[in-house]
């Protein structure tokens, strides 16, 4: 009797604890507003000491009759329980991602993160545009040296001595250890000096140009003392002036723009007979488009609608001979002008020094 | 050099307008740089005639002058001190007139009378510098009372400021630019021919000797019927001895005497066409030889006859030391190298360069001898450079004047100095000219014009053009010319520059525009240069700015630095500030740190990839490409900054740059030798695959104290050759395919003590003979509480992976316990 009285509390306090959890499913999860609070309130029910769970260790005292029947109704419960569970979860989730997706937005103003103004210096950036047209050109880059014998800056470029030529590019000498001055050592005046180094190291053909520093004893308004250069020749058999101007125009176009319009006057240089110099409209009052006020008040190219850019003529033979080259063999073209300049037009920079300061407020701007 | 445009087309016969002439100038290769008006506007200004000069009442300075401007009189006031008589002329701006420096003339009131109009001074009209006051009209000074000023003294002019190459010494002279001008326009070009003078000493002595030099030219006879003799003043000599004992030096010197001159200012016309030019009026004997430099290109010199001793003239080179005051008033001193003129008693003028005070031209000058020779190019230009003297004559000498051009020279200084300053020529000057110069002959194939043009010149061309610029041209050998180049281009002596002669005038733009067929060699760019441009491109995607310095520096920017001070010198420096090349890329990136500090930047990230410069015991020191990188200051976070740039900023970023630019990796290593410039407990050695390439490390505090830099900077400083040779012992990186089965990996943390460094750990991790040890990774570095003092936990991360098979955890476990004892009982460390 005691066993049966008993059995029918379990069976009771089962039948009643199931109704129970069944009519308090849905308020229970309802009320829950956050994921852990709904995982608490499942806790409660299906949890190792939640109510469901209490309830499935009455079963052993259940009517035998009745377990299985009994099972599968508290395994059904269990299921709905899980069921609304998960439904709410995922309200809780949608409502979560609805909050997000209307809720603050981001200051999109902010910076980016570990990004930092890095430049390359307005030289560098000429050369390597100046560089890059000539390579296609089919030009090769090569380096020389910064300090050189006067031998490859003037003489073998047929630099008379005692000649005013030589004024144009007034040296730097060195200083030897023991204080004498070597009259034979210089900075170069001119990046020039590769026509010397490359024919003596190969033979022709040579298409070669060498951007790098070179140094004058000039220092003032529009001098620096370093600026930088670029010099390029050719050498080949049957290679003519036209060719000089046809490797020049295809330069200032590539690099200014297809409807600037270029001319070769006649000028000297020791190096090269006949000798020019490349003059290109001026960019900044653009004559070719016709608005000719604007020109005559351009102070850039004062009015005359040209920039001179380059020099440049037919290699000199006493260059070849220089360097062991037979002149009635072999012609060329050379050519060579001033980066700091063209940096300067192009970026509308108003004074040579800026480039050699380092202002880090210049050096971030361009 | 400047050039009238006026005079030009004088010379010339060309009359064509400024801007035509000048644009035609500069496609001949004289490149007009700019050009200068004169003359311009000066509508209401006008020659006016001074009737009559009265003081105005209570005012000194001032007269009251009636002049006559043509029309009528009128009364202005001037406060001129020259005013002239009546029946002087002078120059009348009136009402409306607006002159050169913006003054407006109107009428106005002084002292209770009305002035209309102002007497003008030269520098109000901005035709002269002269400062005695009005401008006063000479009596062979043109213009009619009432003649606008422009018209009647020719006032209208451009001056060309032409950017002469110093080929062409021909060119320093008007006559020799009117042969251009003329050229440029296809006209033939006839030389003035230059009149004689007017009035000769008579004298019954035969003159015609070998070494002499008639002004008279036999060949034009026209002006003779106007020619006055003379009587000779007592004891003036008619001829001057000239001895030439370095004729290499000086190949031809003549001297000419014009009697009796009376100095005193030229007339206006002469004035002004100095003015123009840029030279100082001085008299009219000085002035004269100024025009004739002006003129002919070639200088020549006056000297006051009554002060040459003997009188003689001896030309020769100085005897070391010896001195003499030159016209600036300074005393030189001479070498063996320099060439003097003297006269009986010494030197009397630098040769080619500038006379001697002594001898100069005086008020009281009554005789003058006119030197014009021809000396050679190289030893004045010597001398001018030795003396640091550059004057209008060292320039157009030590560009080479005509040999030829000293008779044309010296007719027209006597002629001009005998009728400006009265005097009277001596019937022949004396010219020394021992051994003649000749033209230079070139030969020339004339095909080999359009073989180096790229154009095909015919013959009849290149003849013609060559015919224009003074060349005569006779037969040679085969298809061949011989070309004799005129005396006064210097610069023609090889095919080559008559071919340029043939392009000038035909034009350039005449020639063709081809690109050539240069087949490409391939090599592109220099493997140096083309690891240069990766480091810069690297540096710079980092976030890195790119300096550029001067090569030089200071040797105490050196020694601030603490970098080697055993440096390439320069001789001849422009300042201490850059005397010496730079042994380091570090002074000038400090340079650029506190520059960048003082205008309140408070990140500095640079990098500069240039060369240094290193004594090699040679003649040519070593020149090395270096890569340095220097941060200092605030590390920027994402808003704000991150903390302070440190060591291992500056490691990263040069790991970074080498890797993206030549795939190198790279480990740092405490210093065998401390590189002073660094802070010495916090600084590496940087390697390469073993191999030192550079440094890095904390600017030493007390470089940057001593700059008065208040930012720690990091400084890392790499060789690009080094680098290189890295690179290619490397070789391309080879793929060595993917793992078939999974890794496995344990943590392990060890106590350590705290100066034992991260990499010797590792070092030691991986040198385990563990066949499945597969890569480990530090992820964690800890100091503080739990930790016993002078110790900290380094954590790492090892993987395992078997290549052949999936690992269990048992043998991962084994070989793990394995790894970590080794390395404790190795190192004497603790597993935390
Ligand atoms: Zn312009």
């Amino acid at each position: 009797m005691a066993e049966a009285t008993d059995e029918g509390a379990a069976l009771e306090r089962f039948e009643a604890g199931l109704a129970d959890v069944e009519a308090r499913l849905a308020d229970a999860f309802e009320g829950a507003t956050t994921e852990q609070a709904l995982r608490e309130a499942n806790a409660k029910i299906l949890g190792p000491s939640g109510e469901l769970t209490g309830l499935l260790k009455l079963m052993p005292r259940l009517p035998k009759d009745r377990r299985r029947e009994l099972g599968q109704r508290a395994n059904a419960t269990k299921a709905r329980v899980q069921e609304a569970l998960d439904a709410r979860l995922e309200a809780l989730a949608r409502a979560a991602r609805e909050a997000e997706l209307t809720g603050p937005a981001l200051d999109v103003s902010l910076p980016g993160r570990g990004v930092t103004r890095g430049r390359l210096h307005p030289l560098s950036r000429t050369i390597r545009e100046l560089t890059d047209v000539f390579l296609a050109l089919g030009f090769d880059v090569e380096d020389a040296p910064e300090i050189d014998l006067t031998q490859n800056c003037f003489d073998r470029l047929g630099f008379p001595p005692d000649h005013p030529a030589t004024d144009m590019q007034d040296s730097f000498y060195l200083r030897a250890p023991d204080g004498t001055v070597d009259p034979e050592v210089v900075l170069r005046t001119h990046t020039t000096t590769i026509q010397i180094h490359q024919m003596l190291k190969r033979p022709p053909p040579l298409a070669v140009i060498c951007p790098g520093a070179v140094y004058r004893r000039d220092d003032d308004a529009t001098h620096s003392p370093m600026f930088a250069q670029i010099d390029g020749f050719a050498v080949d058999e049957g290679l003519t002036f036209a060719h000089l101007k046809g490797v020049l125009t295809a330069f200032v176009r590539r690099l200014f723009g297809d409807e600037v319009p270029v001319r070769f006057r006649p000028s000297y240089f020791p190096f090269v007979e006949p000798g020019g110099e490349l003059d290109m409209g001026c960019v900044f009052c653009r004559p070719w488009e016709g608005d000719a006020e604007r020109t005559r008040a351009c102070r850039v190219c004062k009015g005359t609608g040209w920039m001179e850019i380059l020099g440049c003529g037919m290699i000199h033979p006493v260059v070849f001979e220089a360097v062991g080259l037979d002149p009635s063999r072999y012609s060329g073209f050379a050519f060579g002008m001033g980066i700091d300049r063209i940096a300067m037009l192009r970026h509308g920079i108003s004074n040579i020094r800026l480039l050699y300061e380092n202002d880090v407020r210049f050096l971030s701007q361009l | 050099m400047l050039a009238s445009h006026r005079w030009l087309v004088e010379l010339s016969g060309v009359d064509a307008s400024v801007d035509d002439i000048g644009d035609r100038l500069t496609r001949l290769g004289l490149e007009v740089e700019d050009t200068i008006r004169f003359g311009a506007g000066l509508d209401h200004v006008v020659v006016a005639e001074v009737r009559a000069v009265a003081p105005v009442p209570d005012k000194d300075k001032l007269s009251l002058v009636t002049v006559f401007d043509g029309e009528g009189e009128r009364q202005v006031i001037c406060g001129a001190p020259n005013v002239p008589a009546p029946g002087g002329r002078v120059v009348l701006a009136k009402p409306g007139a607006e002159l050169p420096g913006g003054m407006a003339i109107a009428e106005r009131k002084v002292g209770g009378v009305v002035s209309s109009g102002m007497l003008c001074s030269e520098t109000e009209l901005a035709i002269g510098a002269g400062t005695a006051g009005i401008l006063v009209l000479g009596k062979g000074d043109p213009g009619r009372p009432g003649q606008l000023a422009r018209d009647a003294l020719g006032l209208e002019d451009a001056v060309y400021e032409i950017g002469l190459t110093p080929n062409r010494p021909d060119c320093l002279g008007h006559i020799g630019l009117a042969r251009e001008v003329a050229l440029a326009f296809g006209e033939p070009f006839r030389p003035p021919v230059p009149g004689f003078p007017s009035r000769f000493v008579s004298t019954d002595a035969k003159l015609r000797g070998a070494d002499e030099l008639p002004f008279i030219d036999d060949a034009q006879p026209s002006a003779v019927d106007t020619l006055t003799l003379v009587g000779p003043r007592p004891d003036v000599p008619i001829l001057v001895p000239i001895t030439i004992e370095a004729p290499d030096r000086c190949p031809r010197y003549a001297g000419g005497v014009v009697q009796g001159v009376t100095v005193a200012p030229s007339p206006f016309w002469l004035r002004f066409r100095l003015h123009k030019l840029g030279v100082r009026a001085i008299d009219n004997v000085v002035d004269v030889t100024n025009l004739v430099l002006q003129e002919l290109g070639h200088p020549i010199h006056a000297f006051d006859l009554a002060r040459v001793r003997g009188p003689r003239v001896v030309v020769r080179l100085a005897a070391e030391g010896e001195r003499m005051a030159t016209l600036d008033g300074e005393e030189r001193s001479f070498t063996a190298d320099d060439l003097l003129i003297c006269d009986g008693g010494g030197p009397v003028a630098v040769a080619g360069v500038m006379g001697g005070a002594d001898s100069e031209i005086r008020k009281d000058t009554r005789d003058v001898l006119i030197e014009v020779a021809y000396f050679d190019p190289r030893s004045i230009r010597r001398t001018s450079r030795r003396l640091g003297l550059h004057t209008d004559s060292s320039h157009r000498f030590e560009r080479g004047v005509d040999p030829h051009g000293v008779p044309w020279a010296m007719r027209r200084a006597a002629s001009l100095i005998s009728s400006l300053a009265g005097g009277a020529a001596a019937p022949t000057a004396r010219d020394v000219y021992p051994t003649p110069i000749g033209e230079r002959a070139i030969a020339l194939r004339p095909t080999h014009v359009g073989r180096l043009l790229g154009l095909d010149v015919p013959e009849a061309k290149v003849r013609g053009a060559l015919e224009a610029v003074g060349c005569a041209i006779s037969p040679a050998e085969g298809e061949g010319w011989r070309v004799s180049a005129p005396t006064w281009r210097p610069d023609l002596g090889r095919p080559e520059d008559l071919i340029e002669e043939v392009a000038r005038t035909i034009g350039y733009d005449a020639i063709p525009t081809e690109l050539p067929r240069v087949l490409p060699s391939g090599r592109g760019l220099a493997p140096n240069l083309r690891a240069a441009w990766r480091l810069r491109e690297a540096a710079a995607d980092l976030g890195l700015l790119e300096a550029v310095n001067y090569s030089f520096v200071s040797r105490s920017d050196l020694e601030a630095a603490r970098v080697p001070a055993e440096a390439v010198e320069l001789a001849n420096p422009l300042s201490e500030d850059r005397a010496v090349m730079r042994t380091s890329l570090l002074p000038g990136l400090l340079d650029a740190a506190l520059r960048a500090t003082r205008h309140q930047a408070s990140t500095v990230a640079l990098f500069e990839l240039a060369r240094v410069y290193v004594p090699s015991g040679q003649r040519l020191p070593t020149e090395r490409l270096e890569l340095a990188i220097a941060l200092a200051g605030d590390r920027p976070g994402h808003v704000g900054a991150d903390g302070s740039y440190d060591f291992y900023d500056a490691k990263g970023a040069l790991a970074s740059v080498v890797d993206a630019a030549l795939g190198l990796s790279l480990e740092t290593v405490r210093p065998d030798v401390l590189d002073p410039s660094l802070h010495p407990r916090r600084s590496a050695e940087v390697r390469v695959a073993g191999a030192r390439v550079g440094v890095i490390g904390e600017v030493h505090p007390d470089v940057t104290d001593a700059l008065g830099l208040d930012l720690r900077v990091v400084y890392a400083s790499v060789s690009l050759d080094a680098l290189l040779e890295a690179a290619g012992a490397r070789g391309v990186p080879q793929a060595s395919g993917l793992p078939r089965f999974p890794s496995s990996s344990r943590d392990v943390a060890f106590t350590v003590p705290s100066e034992l460094e991260a990499g010797a750990v590792e070092a030691a991790l991986r040198e385990v003979d563990e066949a499945l040890l597969e890569s480990v990774q530090l992820f964690d570095v800890y100091t503080g509480p739990g930790l016993a003092d002078g110790s900290k936990s380094l954590a790492y991360r090892v993987v395992y992976r078997d290549p052949e098979a999936t690992l269990t955890d048992k043998r991962v476990d084994k070989a793990h316990g394995r790894l970590v004892t080794s390395v404790c009982k190795r190192l004497g460390l603790e597993v935390r």
